[in-house]
């Protein structure tokens, strides 16, 4: 059929590129898909924290949870956990986890924490997996099905090796066709939508619709189309990271979240594999100039990290702009990764905005190009909303914090806060966040994480939940609540123990296929 | 080979047990011991038959999950299909036991050999970590206790089934669908013609007793037996 799209140009061969081609080539079987990637060259592999979709996706595509864990070394995560965020103090510290609160009124919830226990945390009155991340326990047990738990968890992974099965997935499994040569050239047809790549050995890889996913060197999105990059460090201060791994004892234990810590100037990620620790400080660097946020890397691995060789470890540098581009899909490309945009890492959004990325591509492919116009708008529109929210969120982290240093207080300064959080944060002097303030489908970050933050961060329940009379029926929620949380500290292994016997398990089974052949 | 203990924080702080259904934990079982107490959970899912004690005479009850020795039907891919595990399954590795003294208060037992017991890290506590009870412990002593009460009050039941003569021996012949057959000997089941030629006092007292609900109990479970050659079938037929 004339103008029909059937051949799918995949750019790069990180995270987003692998990931893209197996979501896609599992929705849409009936597409032809070709990655090509220049060989030789990194990838930033510093994504590790995924949400609760990647049980989806995963699924999706075909890929076991046992295999995915064992070959990614990879671990659970159920949510984040902010230490030092308010005030610096040593109790400071609060979850947001991935389960939401009970279901029901949140005013009614509010207003039942505030009569029946003030004092405990908000995240622990509204979900038992307080209780679970805090004894680093497990979300599920080794006899549930596949990717089911008793709490909703995402993972921890480690990039380069998830980059590794996906793509091995993606050829092997999915039919996706693998070019290692670099893109030198883009070849325009008659309509001025990209026909094909022009390739350093001189063949043309010709196709009907290109997904960029060259991070940031932007090849198709940035550096063809000219999509304008809209700047968001304005709102958004931090622009380097120093990271690094940290090997871990045999035996200690998984966190069952990210941590992230916050210094003068940034704030410290710590991820917990099995094997190590993904630790790294992200800063601002017209706050902290490089030496000193070293300095505050090594002494926070040599607090918080038993027996950790401080002096062996080489921290390596990324400087990343943030922001995002004006439109992500453009003619006949489509950008996905950190091509389309980035905003720092703090709650993990670079991967899930790949995964939503091409759920909505698939959902809505583009079967001609006469409708290519109509459903790029469409993405443009929603994806610029995603990115806004996201904005918006990272920021709500800082806006809510009193520490006194420079960057806390420029953090705070009315001239950064986007409007419609600061709107949003006058109405919640009133009501607790809601979907009325979030009513899309697949929000990022739904009222309920939101709540946990704001919460979580001592922000005040509105006085109309303090007067209100007592709903017996919310107070009955949370005191579910409590016992889930008593059962569920009972029933769930440490994440040790877990990740430890489904490693054993995972070689019994290679070497009973291995005795087989 | 058992290793009972009197269950204490003490000795079992640390304790965990295997909450899920698999043949490495015990479950590769025919049938297990059911009380007259729990034939209405019982009977929606199992057949119920009598069996006399060779050694006792005593009449019991039975919920049968499979038609050989080690068959249990309701294993499968490792959790028990069927919303309602009798009380004997359910309990395990825990027992009521009883001090010597006569009116001694029950006592939550554990058999230390069983092999429900965790050694690795895996499966449900039964004490946290202050050494209070968990909500899974909770659970357990409130079934030893139903199943503790069910068993004192059983005997008024077995007792009207002598009474009336209301079991008699059956033999069970299932031909499956590969045409293999197996047959279930040495079961009792209700002797239903005596049942419908009972008298109206008779009838009054099995009812004022509460028994003739369970007669009928059992009588409606044996409808299982169907479901459990279609079970078989389906093994024989999935391998």
């Amino acid at each position: 059929m004339i103008g029909s799209v059937e051949k799918v140009v995949i750019v790069g061969g990180g995270t987003a590129g692998w990931l893209s081609a197996c979501l896609l080539a599992a929705r849409r079987p009936e597409l032809a898909i070709t990655l090509v990637e220049a060989p030789d060259i990194a990838t930033i592999g510093v994504g590790e924290g995924t949400w609760p979709t990647m049980r989806e996706t995963l699924a999706t595509i075909g890929i076991s949870e046992a295999e995915f864990l064992t070959e990614c070394d990879a671990a659970f995560k159920q949510g984040s956990r902010f230490d030092g965020w308010v005030d610096g103090s040593a109790q400071d510290s609060y979850l947001h986890p991935f389960t939401p609160p009970p279901p029901g009124d949140m005013a009614a919830l509010l207003a039942a924490w505030q009569a029946g226990a003030a004092d405990l945390p908000f995240a622990a009155m509204m979900t038992p997996q307080h209780a679970v991340c805090a004894e680093n326990l497990a979300p599920r047990q080794r006899t549930m099905p596949g990717y089911a738990g008793a709490l909703t968890y995402g993972y921890h992974l480690d990039a380069g090796k998830f980059a590794g099965l996906v793509g091995r997935h993606a050829t092997g499994r999915l039919g996706v066709s693998h070019v290692a040569a670099q893109v030198t050239e883009v070849v325009i047809g008659p309509t001025g939508d990209v026909a094909g790549l022009r390739l350093h050995d001189g063949r043309t890889l010709e196709g009907d619709f290109f997904i960029d996913c060259s991070g940031q060197a932007a090849i198709l999105i940035g550096n063809h189309c000219k999509v304008p990059w809209i700047d968001r460090s304005d709102v958004s201060f931090n622009d380097r990271a120093l990271a690094v791994q940290v090997p871990v004892a045999q035996g200690s234990p998984i966190a069952s979240q990210t941590v992230g810590t916050a210094h003068e100037a940034g704030w410290i990620w710590d991820i917990a594999l099995p094997a190590r620790r993904g630790i790294g400080c992200v800063y601002s660097s017209r706050f902290l100039d490089d030496d000193r946020a070293e300095d505050i890397l090594r002494a926070h691995i040599a607090a918080h990290v038993p027996g950790a060789d401080v002096s062996a470890l080489q921290p390596r540098q990324l400087r990343f702009a943030t922001g995002h581009r004006a439109r992500f899909w453009d003619r006949n490309c489509l950008a996905v990764g950190l091509s389309a945009g980035f905003i720092e890492p703090l709650e993990a959004s670079a991967i899930v905005t790949i995964e939503l990325s091409i759920k909505a591509l698939a959902d809505n492919f583009p079967r001609r190009s006469a409708t290519m116009g109509i459903l790029a708008d469409r993405f443009n529109d929603l994806f610029r909303y995603r990115w806004d929210r996201i904005v918006e969120f990272l920021k709500l982290h800082y806006v809510l914090s009193r520490r006194a240093e420079p960057y806390w207080v420029a953090q705070r300064d009315p001239a950064t806060i986007p409007a419609r959080l600061a709107q949003c944060l006058e109405l919640w002097r009133d009501q607790p966040p809601s979907t009325w303030d979030f009513p899309r489908m697949d929000e990022l970050f739904c009222a309920a994480s939101q709540q946990y933050v704001l919460y979580g961060m001592g922000f005040p329940v509105p006085d109309a939940c303090r007067r209100s009379a007592i709903d017996t029926a919310a107070v009955g929620r949370l005191a579910d609540v409590r016992q889930r949380a008593r059962s569920l500290v009972a029933a769930l292994p440490a994440n040790r123990t877990y990740l430890d016997a489904a490693r054993v398990q995972a070689h019994a089974a290679l070497n009973m296929e291995l005795a087989r052949q | 080979m058992t290793n009972h203990a009197i269950l204490n924080p003490a000795d079992h702080g640390d304790l965990r047990v295997h909450t899920h259904a698999s043949a490495d934990l015990g479950d590769a079982i025919m049938a297990c011991p059911t009380v007259p107490a729990e034939f209405r959970q019982v009977q929606a899912h199992y057949p119920i038959v009598l069996r006399r004690d060779p050694a006792t005479g005593q009449m019991g009850a039975l919920a049968l999950f499979g038609f050989e020795t080690g068959e249990n039907l309701f294993l499968r891919d490792g959790r028990w299909d069927a919303t309602y595990r009798p009380l004997a399954m359910a309990i395990q590795p825990f027992l009521i036991g009883r001090p010597a003294t006569p009116d001694g208060a029950a006592q939550v037992h554990v058999d230390l050999a069983h092999p429900r017991i965790s050694a690795d890290g895996e499966g449900v506590r039964v004490f946290d970590a202050e050494g209070m009870p968990t909500p899974f412990l909770e659970d357990i002593a409130g079934k030893l206790g139903d199943l503790d009460h069910a068993h004192r009050e059983a005997a008024g039941f077995y007792a009207a089934l002598e009474r009336y003569e209301l079991a008699e021996p059956f033999t069970l012949e299932v031909t499956l669908d590969s045409g293999a057959t197996n047959s279930l000997v040495g079961y009792h089941t209700i002797d239903e013609a005596r049942l419908a030629a009972l008298d109206g006092a008779a009838l009054h007292d099995l009812m004022a007793g509460g028994h003739l609900l369970r007669i009928a109990m059992i009588l409606a479970s044996l409808s299982h037996f169907a479901d459990l050659v279609a079970r078989k079938n389906m093994l024989a037929r999935d391998g």
